[in-house]
């Protein structure tokens, strides 16, 4: 009983899924291909069109005075050619072309002004290279006609809603009656002399200054959409399906560029923190050895940025020693003075009788006195003397904690010298089996300075829960200091698979996740959720969400990300 | 549910033969054509530019791949090579075949911009690289 129905159901069911599919319009959209455009610009915008070949693409955009605009990039890099010549022909018919600044050339043809389609075929030349790119323009009929079009069911729709003709007649009388409570009234004539021809004088004059406001609010309601024609609206905008429409004009204020996608293989890459750190063999620190007051040496201590050489005086360190510990010195030095007067006085007696005394015994009494007066000299800058601090190594001071007169304590650091040719970077890794293979390494500052570098050696002790490892900068940019932060990609041999962009290229969604721009037209740009993995401070691997061929955005992509 | 399987599987196979399918293969942009040449879409047919020595062939298609007449048509080709550019016209010849003359056929580097207006038809242009491998 209920077979026919459930067949007939079915039946439905499965015309609905084949409609749906699209299998049932065999004739008009055959896969692969379609012959009409599928990117269409804002309705608002000016008349364009848009054609490209593997060398060039051209947007050709009519301004309101009947001039098409012509902009010539490169293809796929959406870079402008500079000093180009483009020759135009609208349906077969040459038209007059001439340059208009660096990269824009502006186009005059009758044709242009009138409705229709038009054919255009343009010649590039640009240098060596040629081609010829064949247009079509659509071009709307005359400004009051493309206005009204788009316009009309909007205003059709209000003008048949009868609440929207009662509001209106109700603010009408509203304002009315405003207009009569608060207009200023005649005071009634005190004098009773002459009213009535002075009254009528001014309603008279009155007059023709309101007839002429009237018709000149007319004029500009009327004119309005004349205007609106006059200057079309070709901004950047985010279309309703979600795709950016950025006009030629503002890509080249913005120094859009793209690329074509390949697919390519790229080494997989760890992200570590590190900071940049002194080569130890090129840097030194200088610090007193023991308690002592820091004197200036004779030119003033160095200063901060100072070059200085290695062996270079930096200050004088004098011993600081307790009144006891100096006591007990003093003490010391006077008796080997006293021994010293002894032993000289002996040496003499002994010279002046040298025939009857042994030669020993006069080289004893010499070797006792010269041994006397090194232990005075050992022990007398203990109490007066002072130490020069040399430089330990050649480079920069890069750190002064000394001030004259100051007394540090033993193993005080007193300079720092770095040497800026040679900064290596140390970064951390928790995970030591990740980095037990590394291919190479760059580095990223933050203020998004790129650094070579190259692998040093990795420790077997772990610090603080994480593998040291160190490397050294190939180069060393201005600028670099020693401290700074860095974000180090180390390259592992592992490889992965995907589209190889530069980072710019890729932009943070308003919704969160990354996306890069497909530019499937000259001004059209959809946006494109991505997998990202980064490979070193300037590229990045996508390693889903965009196919080969595509052309994606590689600069100013954030900025058409902006686009609202 | 027994019930149910049977006419269920008879009206799929009722269905089937409304499914297209691939059989209406047809040449995308940039392929050969039937005669060896370049295909593009040109409008909503379909063209095939052929260069034999000095002689311009251009074959008309629809989008099925069958061949359309041309009698009546007017059309030209625009060709650029060595930086210099002609312009032939073509001339409507037998079933869906235009010929045209011009002496820059089998130039290196050529690219051609054929426009065609078929009877009662709008103007419609193509960009072919007939050297261009396939």
């Amino acid at each position: 009983m209920r077979r026919p129905f459930h067949m007939l159901a079915m039946l439905l069911a499965s015309l609905t899924v084949l409609a749906a599919t699209g299998r049932f319009a065999p004739v008009a959209a055959h896969e692969g291909h379609d012959h009409g455009a599928a990117s269409s610009p804002p309705a608002a915008a000016a008349p364009r069109t848009e054609t490209h070949s593997d060398l060039f693409e051209v947007v050709a955009i009519l301004a309101p005075d009947g001039r098409l605009r012509i902009h010539l990039d490169r293809f796929p890099t959406a870079e402008p050619v500079p000093g180009a010549t483009i020759a135009l022909t609208v349906d077969g018919d040459p038209a007059d072309v001439a340059a208009d600044g660096s990269y824009s050339h502006v186009a005059r043809h009758p044709a242009l002004t009138q409705a229709g389609r038009r054919n255009l075929l343009f010649t590039v030349t640009a240098g060596a290279e040629m081609d010829l790119l064949p247009a079509t323009l659509e071009l709307p009929a005359p400004a009051a006609a493309g206005v009204a079009t788009p316009a009309a069911p909007e205003w059709r729709a209000v003008a048949r809603n009868p609440l929207a003709w009662t509001a209106g007649l109700l603010l009408l009388l509203l304002g009315a009656a405003i207009g009569r409570v608060t207009a200023p009234r005649q005071l009634p004539p005190q004098a009773v002399s002459n009213p009535l021809p002075g009254a009528g004088d001014i309603v008279r004059s009155l007059r023709p200054d309101r007839a002429a406001a009237r018709t000149t609010a007319l004029a500009a309601l009327l004119l309005l959409p004349v205007l609106a024609q006059a200057q079309p609206i070709d901004a950047p905008r985010r279309q309703p399906d979600g795709s950016v429409f950025v006009p030629k004009p503002t890509q080249h204020l913005l120094g859009l560029r793209a690329v074509a996608a390949e697919r390519s293989e790229a080494a997989v890459s760890l992200q570590l923190v590190g900071q940049v750190i002194a080569d130890p063999n090129a840097s030194g620190r200088v610090q007193s050895a023991e308690a002592s007051r820091i004197e200036a040496p004779e030119d003033g201590f160095p200063v901060i940025g100072q070059q200085v050489a290695r062996g270079q005086r930096l200050a004088y360190a004098v011993p600081v020693i307790a009144a006891q510990d100096r006591a007990g010195v003093r003490a010391s030095i006077a008796d080997i003075e006293a021994q010293i007067v002894i032993t000289e006085a002996r040496l003499r007696r002994l010279t002046a009788i040298a025939s009857t005394v042994a030669a020993r015994e006069i080289s004893d009494a010499r070797a006792e006195l010269e041994g006397l007066r090194q232990r005075r000299a050992a022990n007398l800058p203990a109490v007066v003397g002072r130490e020069p601090i040399l430089a330990p190594a050649s480079g920069v001071i890069s750190v002064v904690r000394v001030a004259a007169g100051q007394v540090v304590d033993a193993r005080e650091p007193l300079f720092d010298i770095v040497d800026p040719a040679r900064l290596w970077v140390e970064a951390i890794a928790f995970d030591p089996a990740a980095v037990t293979e590394i291919a190479g390494a760059t580095a990223v500052t933050a203020s998004g300075q790129a650094l070579r570098l190259a692998f040093v050696g990795r420790g077997l002790a772990l610090r603080q829960q994480a593998l040291p490892l160190q490397f050294r900068l190939e180069e060393v940019p201005a600028g670099l200091v020693v401290g700074q932060p860095v974000t180090v990609s180390v390259q592992t041999p592992r490889r992965l698979a995907g589209i190889v962009l530069p980072a710019e290229a890729v932009v943070r969604s308003a919704e969160g996740p990354p996306i890069v721009f497909e530019m499937p037209g000259a001004e059209r740009f959809v946006p494109r959720p991505v997998r990202v993995q980064p490979l070193d401070g300037r590229r990045v691997l996508v390693t889903a969400g965009l196919e080969p061929g595509m052309r994606v955005v590689t600069e100013a992509a954030g900025l058409v990300s902006q686009v609202r | 549910m027994t019930e149910t399987t049977m006419p269920t599987r008879r009206l799929i196979l009722a269905a089937l033969p409304l499914i297209p399918g691939r059989a209406l293969a047809h040449l995308p942009s940039g392929s050969r054509g039937p005669n060896g040449g370049q295909v593009q879409d040109i409008g909503s047919y379909h063209a095939e530019l052929v260069l034999r020595g000095n002689d311009i062939l251009v074959f008309v298609f629809d989008h099925n791949d069958r061949p359309v007449p041309v009698a009546g048509a007017t059309a030209q080709a625009v060709l650029l090579a060595n930086g210099r550019q002609a312009t032939v016209p073509l001339t409507p010849k037998e079933g869906n075949l235009l010929q045209g003359t011009g002496d820059l056929a089998e130039a290196r580097g050529i690219r051609a911009v054929v426009t065609l207006t078929l009877p009662g038809q709008r103007t419609t242009q193509a960009r072919f690289t007939p050297l261009d491998p396939a």
